[in-house]
């Protein structure tokens, strides 16, 4: 179909529509912002650097006593059975303020949804009613050492054996891995030959007290630790950990990334940072142009990203499965916000970036600095995103291919 | 027109799109009539009257303006869906400065609309107009197709006057924007008002500046979303190196990411037409502007390197699009003008109230 003949969207934005809150959705959103003044008051911690949160399973208890934790868990299930849209207030609720959701983060995102989605019942009575109960928490089992944006590449097997799997292989930057109880684990169950998508399959092993199962720390470059490798040697796992169907990994673990990609996750790791800049620039007297100019164009894009993720979230609740709408968020998204950290760090030219500075606000813009190039990295490298939604895009605009 | 969504039994949440109807019959109109040849020909002629005369039969230049004072009735976020699709289609004519600006200043005058079109004196910081009982005095520049408009209307010192272009006293000189479309200097010496009241609140020059730069961002929006069809489709044709270009990573980059870009404009422009029905949407407005061009900035120059060569030659139809990118970002407040306004905004709710403004945004302010 040519250009100009179509007017399918012509005096519309393509695959998002802008919505607003219903009167219930404002007021989970009021009821999470009173938790939040009385958990978290603003100047009472130091706020965490979005997604990268504090483990803090005390936190993360509080936050399930509210029904926000394993938020899209039916209620036969233990759960509250909510929206994306409300999952979504939850989240940037939280993300903005920077509160320590570490604990619960990987389970609620992903964990939950795909054992909903794959397990069997006996999976689903296990882990979903605990993760809902802010529990039991999840760290990830995709990336190995030879396996990071290229997933089917992954070397860890399991075979078969009486009345299970063996595996055998290793997982690494498995956030929290020494704190989480359980992850997913993709795995090869039949030899990488012909199509290499198939033959995967995802099982669900416990972190702790599994013989075999090793958790090595890898010390993240701002001295910090949640990254860990995970070695597997002939680590035995029940036929009922099995999720999913044996051989459809490669379909599960896609359908998982896709909760990874479009939420306030992807822009919102430097909020908190920015907004306690401002603070302290505001504390110190009228602001000059240049200042003005920064806050302006982060607080702009800030908006209008916002409204993107707010309505991908409204979409997926209509049934809907914005894949390159979702592509377009995180790519957007995570770009932003290593832009805004130059912008901002631009602003503070006179004093140089320390973790050990006096004001949080350059302690915090120090933390985003060294840690700032991994937000285009996670969850699969922005160039590899682009070149997946790219195959999509002329169908995505309506143009030939 | 506003839409109702129903969300699992929920009450109900609000959508704001303009009417179907109305774009699907701009849309044909535009595509019938707006022919590369006759855009370029308007750089020439300064106005094209085979779009113009279906255009104004339609009525669509006075949608958003009251049917009481002679407009076509019809909401704003109509309006706003007619300049995203004239935007889109690159149509030469003052659509917006007949309409939601001219149309907006005449009605508030209580001035009856005339047939023809409306334009506006923008209010640069060179003008240098006096008001001498019932007479005009100065210099005005940028203002759009001064010569064609049947009035040329402006704020000034608290009162709506308007003159017309053939009247006494009135010497125009031809400038153009970056597209070739009329920006004239306007000189007025002692030159009688046609229409001279008091501006009634809410009408200042302000928000006339709002509507400018809400008028250039839909443009802005409908020409990248064009833009980014364009260049996905060029990419998808065109070989080099025995293989279509969009098959090279560094080329699908572009063409992601200024889909991207151009999709972040729409969302601006959809969630400042929303807050139109609220408020002033001053927040919103100013945001959408410094939005429509940076983003429009980045589209405009990833689009040009998809193209090559062929993109920098009048042949080619990009340059119709990239270069009113390049003017409208200008228009009623530049890109740093509104970052700073917008800025300054920030910095007046202060950051406790920082993510309540992102959030909610005028209503935010309104509270």
């Amino acid at each position: 179909m040519a250009v100009g003949q179509s007017s399918a969207h012509v005096g519309a934005t393509k695959g998002f529509t802008y919505t607003t809150f219903t009167a219930a959705e404002e007021a989970l959103k009021q009821e999470v912002r009173q938790f939040l003044r009385t958990e978290l008051p603003i100047g009472s911690y130091r706020p965490c650097l979005g997604m990268s949160a504090v483990h803090d399973g005390e936190f993360t208890r509080k936050m399930a006593a509210r029904g926000w934790v394993g938020m899209s868990v039916p209620t036969r299930y233990g759960g509250p059975a909510r929206s994306a849209v409300d999952r979504f207030i939850v989240v940037e609720e939280m993300l903005q303020a920077g509160a320590p959701i570490g604990a619960h983060w990987v389970a609620d995102r992903q964990s939950a949804p795909t054992i909903m989605r794959f397990g069997t019942d006996e999976q689903r009575e296990k882990f979903l009613p605990a993760i809902a109960r802010g529990e039991m928490w999840f760290s990830i089992g995709m990336s190995e050492p030879d396996a990071g944006s290229d997933l089917a590449a992954v070397r860890t097997t399991a075979t078969r054996t009486d009345g299970g799997w063996l595996l055998n292989g290793t997982k690494i930057w498995t956030s929290n891995a020494m704190q989480n109880h359980w992850f997913i684990v993709l795995c090869r169950t039949s030899p990488n030959e012909g199509d290499r998508h198939e033959g995967l399959s995802q099982f669900l092993v416990e972190l702790h007290g599994t013989p075999g199962l090793q958790i090595n720390p890898i010390a993240f470059l701002d001295g910090t630790y949640h990254f860990n490798e995970v070695v597997l040697t002939d680590v035995f796992v029940p036929d009922e950990q099995v999720l999913g169907e044996i051989g459809r990994g490669w379909s599960q673990v896609n359908s998982e990334l896709a909760y990874e990609r479009a939420g306030p996750d992807r822009f919102l790791s430097v909020y908190a940072t920015f907004e306690q800049l401002l603070r302290e620039k505001l504390a110190g007297g009228e602001l000059d142009a240049r200042s003005y100019d920064v806050f302006g164009r982060i607080t702009a894009r800030y908006w209008a990203l916002r409204n993107l993720s707010f309505s991908i979230s409204r979409t997926i609740d209509q049934g809907g499965a914005p894949a390159v709408e979702a592509s377009i968020v995180k790519d957007l998204g995570t770009s932003f916000e290593q832009e805004m950290i130059a912008l901002l760090h631009d602003l503070w030219d006179d004093e140089e970036p320390s973790q050990e500075a006096t004001t949080l606000g350059n302690r915090l813009l120090a933390a985003c600095i060294l840690t700032g190039p991994s937000f285009t990295i996670r969850g699969g490298t922005n160039e590899i995103l682009r070149t997946v939604a790219n195959k999509g895009l002329a169908a995505w605009h309506g143009v030939s291919r | 027109m506003s839409g109702q969504g129903n969300h699992e039994g929920a009450d109900e949440y609000t959508v704001a799109v303009a009417d179907p109807l109305l774009m699907e019959t701009l849309h044909r109109l535009f595509t019938q009539t707006g022919s590369h040849e006759v855009v370029q020909a308007a750089e020439t002629d300064g106005w094209a009257e085979s779009i113009w005369a279906p255009l104004a039969g339609t009525g669509a230049p006075w949608v958003g303006v009251d049917e009481a004072v002679g407009g076509s009735g019809g909401s704003l976020v109509d309006a706003v869906g007619v300049l995203r699709l004239s935007g889109r289609y690159t149509v030469p004519l003052p659509v917006a400065e007949t309409g939601v600006l001219g149309g907006w200043l005449a009605g508030a005058a209580g001035l009856a609309l005339p047939e023809g079109p409306l334009t506006v004196i923008p209010s640069r910081p060179q003008d240098d107009l006096t008001l001498d009982g019932d007479t005009l005095s100065g210099v005005a520049y940028r203002i759009p197709w001064a010569t064609r408009a049947a009035y040329i209307l402006a704020i000034i010192d608290g009162e709506i006057i308007a003159v017309q272009p053939d009247a006494k006293g009135v010497s125009i000189e031809m400038v153009r924007n970056l597209a070739g479309e009329p920006r004239e200097t306007v000189r007025f010496e002692r030159t009688p008002l046609a229409h001279r009241s008091a501006a009634p609140a809410g009408v200042d020059p302000m928000a006339l500046r709002r509507r400018g730069a809400l008028c250039r961002s839909a443009q802005i929006a409908g020409a990248c979303e064009r833009i980014a069809e364009l260049t996905v489709e060029y990419a998808g044709q065109r070989s080099q190196f025995g293989q279509k270009i969009n098959r090279f990573q560094a080329v699908a980059a572009h063409l992601v990411r200024l889909s991207s870009e151009a999709t972040l404009i729409g969302m601006a422009l959809d969630a400042t037409t929303y807050a139109l029905g609220q408020g002033d949407a001053a927040f919103e407005i100013a945001s959408l502007k410094s939005i429509a061009g940076d983003s429009g900035s980045d589209v405009i120059a990833r689009a040009h390197q998809v193209h090559g060569a062929i993109g920098m030659t009048r042949e080619f139809v990009l340059h119709h699009l990239s270069r009113r990118v390049m003017a409208w970002r200008e228009e009623f407040g530049s890109t740093a003008w509104w970052r700073e306004e917008l800025g300054r905004m920030v910095g007046g709710v202060g950051a406790d109230a920082l993510w309540p403004l992102i959030s909610e945004g005028s209503a935010a302010r309104l509270r």
